[in-house]
């Protein structure tokens, strides 16, 4: 099954604000090119200047890069959704839901509150992705998805458009 | 992901990374990454054409680094964009991998 992308019209009915694009991805690097492709065309319909532009791509790398190693143990066959909201003409949000065990990545932002690390363990692999998530977004926040015997996570991440 | 290597004047060997330093193509480069880390004691890594830097790009810069560094060498970023700088130094990697946007003062560095 290939990747889809499902394109409607933003919609404010009674509070709520409908996706106005979603991409289903498979849990394999193979499908990252789709993801590209979709955010640069968001990228362009907004016009989002370069640096808010490096920071969608770093924060959703991060993000699904993260739900395919740990959540989905790197283990192909499972599906992950990544839907674009945009509630007003100054936020964007990007929501990226999965089916994998409970999983929340801002509990390792206890990292950051570590005392500075020695110069020999600056090079130490690892703990950086949520650092960058938070350096580069304007918002983020995770939720525990209960849906019946499956579950998931959420994890919203927002980002304020330059007027 | 592209890479490509140069032997440079001063026994430094120069690693041009061009792409994306996602989760996709830290795969695609880390093997030869280590690998070069592993031969060289002056290593220059030429991140100018790199568009995107991650945290899975970041490990395939730090492993080859620590490589480097353990047996005495030295290694130098170059020219890396300005968006890339940022992750660079919020990483707080660049007290350890130093930065340098002159190519003459990057490989000043490494003698």
């Amino acid at each position: 099954m290939n990747a889809t992308i499902l394109l409607t019209e933003t919609m404010h009915t009674e509070g709520t604000v409908k996706p106005t694009s979603r991409l289903t991805l498979k849990s394999q690097l193979d499908d990252m090119a789709m993801l590209w492709a979709w955010v640069a065309a968001i990228v362009a319909e907004y016009a989002i200047p370069p640096d808010t532009a490096f920071g969608i791509h770093l924060c959703l790398e991060e993000a699904i890069s993260n739900v395919i190693r740990h959540g989905y143990s790197s283990q192909p066959g499972h599906i992950l959704t990544v839907d674009c909201t945009s509630p007003n003409a100054r936020e964007l949000f990007f929501t990226v839901e999965d089916q994998a065990p409970p999983f929340d990545p801002l509990a390792l932002s206890l990292i950051e509150e570590l005392p500075a690390p020695a110069p020999e363990d600056l090079l130490r692999p690892g703990g950086r992705g949520i650092l960058l998530m938070r350096k580069f977004a304007s918002t983020i926040a995770y939720q525990r998805l209960e849906n019946g015997n499956r579950g998931g996570n959420r994890l919203t991440i927002g980002f304020v458009l330059p007027q | 992901m592209q890479l490509s290597t140069q032997d440079m004047d001063g026994g430094i060997t120069g690693v041009e990374l061009d792409g994306r330093m996602d989760i996709v193509g830290a795969t695609a480069i880390d093997l030869k990454m280590n690998l070069i880390a592993g031969s060289v004691k002056k290593l220059l890594i030429d991140l100018q054409k790199v568009t995107v830097l991650g945290s899975m790009g970041l490990r395939s810069i730090m492993l080859p680094g620590r490589a480097v560094l353990s047996k005495g060498g030295k290694i130098v970023i170059f020219a890396p964009t300005e968006m890339v700088v940022s992750v660079l130094k919020a990483s707080n990697i660049d007290s350890v991998l130093p930065i340098h946007h002159d190519l003459a003062a990057a490989t000043a560095a490494l003698q």
